[in-house]
C-alpha cells in the first residue's frame, strides 16, 4: 500500500516536472521565433558597458551576425529577446542542433564565446526607444 | 534541490530541440513572399526609422527598376534605371537627370541589353555597367549630351549575375565587378528557372587563372530538352557536360567572378582580384583602398549552399577570394555551416585550391543581397571613414528558405571593427519592405552615394518585387530616390 502511494506521488511529480518543462520550452520558443529589434534607429545606439562585452559583439559580427543578424528575427530564429541562460546558449552553440551549426572550440575559443554570451545578455536589455513598435 | 536539477536538464533539452527545430518546422517567409500589390507604391518617410539628429525624404519615385545614382561636376543627382529585372521583366535601359521636384529628365537610353547595374561620374562623364543579359557585359561612356560609347564589351554576363559597379579609382581607371554565370559554378535547372539556360545552353562560367577540377559532377533533369534522360554536369562546363578529377580548366580575361578594370579610352580590361561570386558593389576608401559587396552562395541549384553571409571584402590585388568552395574565408565543407538541410554537403569542385582567401572585413546577413556601398567622407554628415551599404533583400524561396525578412534596409559598417548596425530601417514589429509591413517605407534598397559634398546621402530603392509562384514579381514604376540628411547632433 505504502510502495503504491509512493509510486503515484513519484509519477505525479515526474508530471508535474515534465509540464512545467514544456510550458518554460513553449514560452522560450513563442518569445524567441518572434522579432526582437534592437538596431540604432529603433533602440539608440548600443554602448558596451565593460570591453568583455565589446569583444563579444565583435566575436559575434564574426560568428554569429550572418545567420542571427542584429540579434534580430532574420534568417534564422531572434536571441535578443530569448532569455536562455548562459550555459544553454554555449551548450546550443558547441553542440549545434537542426539547422543550427556546431562552432567547435577550434573555430570560436571558450573566451570568445563567453564574451558572446555576455553581449547577448547586455543587448536584450536595449530595448527599443519610446513610441517605437517593437516585437 | 534534486527536482530543481531534473526540472532544469528537462527544460534545457526540450528547449534546445523546439529551438534548433524552428528552422525545420516553420516555412519560409522572405519579404517578397505572399505579398499582394496592387499599386500604386505609397511613399512615407516617416515610416523610416533612423539615428536621432538624421532626416530622410523622397527626391523622386515612379522610377522604373532604379540601380544607381551618380552625381556631375554641379551636383546634380542622375539615375540610372536597369531596363531589365529578375523575373525577366524588360523596359528600357535609361540615364536619367533629376531636377528639383523630382521630375526627371533622359539623359540616354539603351537596348535590350539589361541590365544597367549602376553608374559613376568622373572624367567628366558617367560610366555604366551595362548587365548584358542578352548581348553580353559592357562598360559604357555616357556624355552629359547622352552619346553612348562601349568602353569595353564581350563580358561574361549571359547567366544568373551581370557586370556590376562601376567606380573610378585614384589612377583614373574604371572598375567594375562581373558576376559569376551560377549559384557555385555549377550550370543547372536553377539557371533554367532564370531564365537564360534555353538561350544560352553552353553558356558557364569562366575563371581568370587556370584551376584544376576535383571531377565532381551533379546529376539533374534537363529542362532544354523536357522528357529527356537526367544528364550530369561538372563545375566551369556547360550544361551537360561532366568533368574528369584533374582536367585543367584554362583561365582567361575577362573572366567571371571578378573585379577588372579598363583604361577610360578603352581597351582590354585587366584583372584586379578573382574568386568572388557576384562582387555587385564597389566602393574606394578615403584611404584608396578599394572595398567590394559580394552577394553570397543560394541555397538553390545542383550544388546549393546554405547559410552563406553576403561578405564585404578589402581588395588586395591579385588575391582569389574562394570562390567557389569558400564562403568568406572558409571552406565550405568545413564542419556542418554550409550543408544545406536534407541535401549533399557542397564538397570542393577544385582540387587543388588556387589559394587560401582572405578574411572579410564584415559578414552580413544570410540572404541580404548587400549591394552597393560608399563611404562617408564628412563630418558633416557623420560616421566619416564608415561604410555604408543598401541591402536589396532576400529572394526567398527562390534563393533558399528564410525564417524571416531579411535586408530591406541601409547597414552601417565601421570597417576596422567589422561591427555593424542599421543606419536606415523601416518601422515595425518586424523588418522587410513596405509592401509587406503595409507603410510608406523602404522598398529594396540596392545603391547608396554621399553627394559631392558629402553632406547627403542618396538611397537608391529599386521599388516593389515580389515573390510569387513564378518567382520574382517586379513591379514597374515603384522605384525611389530618397536622401537621407543630418539635421542635428546625432546621438553619438
Amino acid at each position: 500500500m505504502i510502495l503504491e502511494k509512493n509510486g503515484r506521488r513519484k509519477r505525479a511529480e515526474r508530471i508535474a516536472i515534465l509540464s512545467a518543462a514544456l510550458l518554460l520550452a513553449g514560452l522560450f520558443v513563442l518569445v524567441g521565433c518572434g522579432s526582437a529589434r534592437r538596431s540604432e534607429p529603433i533602440a539608440g545606439p548600443f554602448h558596451a558597458a565593460t570591453p568583455e562585452i565589446e569583444r563579444g559583439q565583435r566575436a559575434f559580427m564574426q560568428y554569429c551576425n550572418p545567420c542571427h543578424t542584429g540579434g534580430e528575427a532574420s534568417f534564422a530564429p531572434a536571441l535578443n529577446n530569448k532569455p536562455a541562460p548562459g550555459f544553454l546558449i554555449k551548450l546550443q552553440v558547441r553542440a549545434g542542433l537542426g539547422a543550427m551549426p556546431r562552432f567547435p572550440q577550434s573555430v570560436i575559443s571558450p573566451r570568445e564565446l563567453d564574451n558572446i554570451v555576455a553581449y547577448l545578455k547586455a543587448i536584450r536589455h536595449h530595448k527599443p526607444k519610446a513610441g517605437e513598435v517593437h516585437g | 534541490m534534486k527536482r530543481i536539477r531534473i526540472a532544469s536538464a528537462v527544460t534545457a533539452g526540450i528547449l534546445l530541440l523546439v529551438t534548433a527545430a524552428c528552422f525545420s518546422m516553420r516555412p519560409s517567409h522572405g519579404g517578397g513572399q505572399g505579398v499582394k500589390f496592387t499599386g500604386p507604391r505609397r511613399v512615407q518617410p516617416s515610416d523610416v526609422a533612423l539615428p536621432d539628429g538624421y532626416r530622410i525624404e523622397a527626391v523622386a519615385s515612379g522610377l522604373t527598376f532604379p540601380t544607381g545614382v551618380a552625381f556631375d561636376d554641379s551636383g546634380t543627382p542622375y539615375v540610372v534605371e536597369s531596363g531589365y529585372s529578375y523575373g525577366e521583366r524588360w523596359t528600357t535601359p535609361r540615364l536619367v537627370r533629376v531636377e528639383p521636384g523630382g521630375r526627371v529628365a533622359v539623359v540616354a537610353t539603351g537596348g535590350r541589353n539589361g541590365p544597367w547595374n549602376g553608374v559613376a561620374y568622373g572624367h567628366g562623364a558617367f560610366w555604366v555597367a551595362e548587365g548584358g543579359e542578352l548581348e553580353g557585359g559592357r562598360i559604357l561612356r555616357i556624355s552629359r549630351d547622352g552619346k553612348i560609347d562601349r568602353v569595353v564589351e564581350g563580358l561574361p554576363s549571359l547567366g544568373d549575375h551581370h557586370t556590376d559597379g562601376p567606380a573610378i579609382g585614384s589612377d583614373g581607371w574604371i572598375y567594375f565587378g562581373q558576376g559569376t554565370a551560377t549559384n557555385s559554378a555549377v550550370v543547372g535547372e536553377d539557371n533554367a528557372k532564370f531564365g537564360w539556360l534555353p538561350r544560352h545552353p553552353e553558356f558557364h562560367d569562366i575563371p581568370c587563372k587556370d584551376v584544376t577540377l576535383a571531377g565532381r559532377n551533379y546529376e539533374s533533369s534537363d529542362p532544354v530538352h523536357p522528357g529527356g534522360a537526367k544528364v550530369r554536369t561538372g563545375a566551369y562546363s556547360p550544361f551537360g557536360t561532366p568533368t574528369a578529377a584533374g582536367a585543367v580548366v584554362r583561365g582567361k580575361v575577362p573572366c567571371n567572378g571578378a573585379i577588372l578594370r579598363v583604361r577610360q579610352e578603352g581597351g582590354a580590361p585587366e584583372l584586379v582580384a578573382w574568386g568572388f561570386r557576384n562582387p555587385f558593389g564597389l566602393a574606394f576608401a578615403p584611404d584608396g583602398t578599394l572595398y567590394v559587396a559580394e552577394n553570397g552562395y543560394d541555397d538553390r541549384g545542383s550544388r546549393p549552399v546554405h547559410g552563406a553571409a553576403d561578405v564585404i571584402w578589402a581588395v588586395k590585388p591579385g588575391a582569389w577570394y574562394g570562390w567557389p568552395d569558400f564562403s568568406a574565408g572558409r571552406r565550405l565543407d568545413e564542419g556542418d555551416s554550409f550543408d544545406p538541410p536534407g541535401k549533399p554537403k557542397p564538397e570542393p569542385v577544385l582540387s587543388p585550391e588556387p589559394g587560401q582567401p582572405p578574411q572579410p572585413v564584415a559578414a552580413l546577413g544570410v540572404h541580404s543581397s548587400s549591394n552597393g556601398i560608399d563611404f562617408s567622407r564628412s563630418e558633416g554628415f557623420g560616421h566619416r571613414g564608415e561604410l555604408f551599404v543598401a541591402q536589396f533583400g532576400d529572394m526567398a524561396p527562390n534563393a533558399g528558405k528564410t525564417l524571416n525578412p531579411v535586408g530591406y534596409r541601409v547597414k552601417r559598417l565601421n570597417v576596422e571593427t567589422g561591427i555593424s548596425d542599421d543606419f536606415a530601417t523601416n518601422r515595425g514589429p518586424v523588418a522587410g519592405p513596405a509592401s509587406r509591413i503595409g507603410n510608406g517605407g523602404l522598398e529594396r534598397p540596392v545603391a547608396v552615394r554621399f553627394d559631392p559634398a558629402g553632406t547627403a546621402l542618396y538611397v537608391v530603392d529599386f521599388g516593389v518585387m515580389t515573390m510569387g509562384p513564378q518567382g520574382p514579381a517586379p513591379q514597374p514604376e515603384t522605384g525611389v530616390l530618397w536622401r537621407i540628411t543630418r539635421t542635428g547632433r546625432a546621438s553619438r
